[in-house]
């Protein structure tokens, strides 16, 4: 089984060769004259007056989890659609119950307005 | 044999140290990012114990979903790094004890011998057109359906707790209702007629003027 994955390690071994190869040269090869004005922190121009770091809605976060939840029903779907076959009856009831218990949820969120942008 | 364990050290070495560079950074954003190396080189740990599909769930739900809602969850704290490192010193030596007593206790529980590891040999490598994703799913909604049904159970108080804890209702932004806009019906609603006094005989009044003016200005 393991032979399979030897193309993905040689892709990403070269992936990391092309990337760390290219920064590298770049790094060794290039000129460097730093002055104070070429490191200071800019903003188109003017001098930088705020943070970096904004603070986000807590909305954003509510959306994340949600699509975190749903995205890991989706990751139990894939064995049951692949076994359905050999499985018969009742792992297609599991799953319906599966899916129920999380539309009941779905529901919710849909009743609450979550999934409303206000 | 040699190949492979060479490359679970390869992997460990680095899961271990991005793990060390988590909980040693000082901007939590690189912390995170240091933690999304850990779950991949754990992945591919996983992979080398022919877990393959647990490996690529790693990699999917972990490294694509999770790590965003630590960032985001990180955007929202707004981090004083100063406050977070006034007191060290203070609960240095705390901390330490409380970090040995725990590193014991795992020791105690989870260590080698407590699993009689040695009583189980290596099972044989996989061979190539074994499907891990098939041997998954045998067990899982057969013989672990209640489990499997656990996890519904839990996903949907998740659902519920995130809605409960951060869902508030903004009564005073202004923004379009898309099930209000497709109700519009098309007379009334859209367009309005207004009846008004026609203003034509004024403005030839107005023209008959400007031309007078201009014949003035021309013989001046």
């Amino acid at each position: 089984m393991l032979e399979n994955y030897l193309p993905i390690l040689i892709f990403i071994l070269v992936g990391i060769l092309v990337g760390v190869g290219s920064l590298g040269l770049g790094y060794l090869l290039g000129p460097r004259r730093p002055d104070q004005e070429k490191d200071s922190p800019y903003e188109c121009g003017f001098e930088a007056f705020e943070n970096a770091r904004l603070k986000f809605d807590v909305r954003y976060y509510l959306v994340a989890i949600l699509f975190i939840l749903f995205d890991l029903e989706i990751a139990f779907l894939f064995p049951w659609a692949v076994v359905l076959d050999d499985l018969g009856v009742f792992a297609f009831w599991s799953m319906v119950i599966f899916l129920g218990i999380l539309v009941v949820g779905f529901i919710y969120e849909w009743k609450k307005g979550a999934l409303e942008w206000e | 044999m040699g190949f492979e364990k060479f490359l679970f050290y390869v992997f460990a070495a680095i899961t271990v140290l991005a793990a060390g560079m988590v909980v040693t950074r000082r901007n939590p954003v690189h912390a995170v990012l240091y933690l999304v190396l850990a779950f991949f080189s754990s992945a591919a740990l996983w992979l080398l114990l022919e877990a393959e599909f647990l490996g690529l769930v790693l990699v999917l739900v972990y490294v694509g979903a999770v790590m965003v809602l630590f960032l985001f969850v990180l955007m929202m704290l707004d981090i004083d790094l100063a406050t977070l490192r006034a007191g060290f010193i203070r609960y240095l030596p705390l901390g330490v004890v409380i970090a040995v007593v725990m590193a014991v206790q795992i020791l105690l529980v989870v260590g080698p011998g407590n699993f009689g590891a040695e009583q189980f040999p290596t099972p044989a490598a996989a061979a190539a057109d074994v499907s891990n994703i098939e041997e998954v799913g045998l067990l899982l909604y057969t013989d672990y359906v209640y489990p499997f049904e656990l996890a519904a159970v839990i996903l949907l108080v998740g659902i519920i707790a995130a809605i409960r804890l951060t869902l508030r209702r903004r009564p005073g932004t202004k923004y379009l209702d898309p099930t209000q806009q497709i109700q519009v019906r098309k007379g009334p609603d859209r367009v309005r007629l207004v009846s008004q006094v026609s203003t034509a005989g004024l403005r030839e009044e107005q023209g008959a003027r400007d031309v007078a003016q201009s014949q003035e200005d021309g013989s001046a």
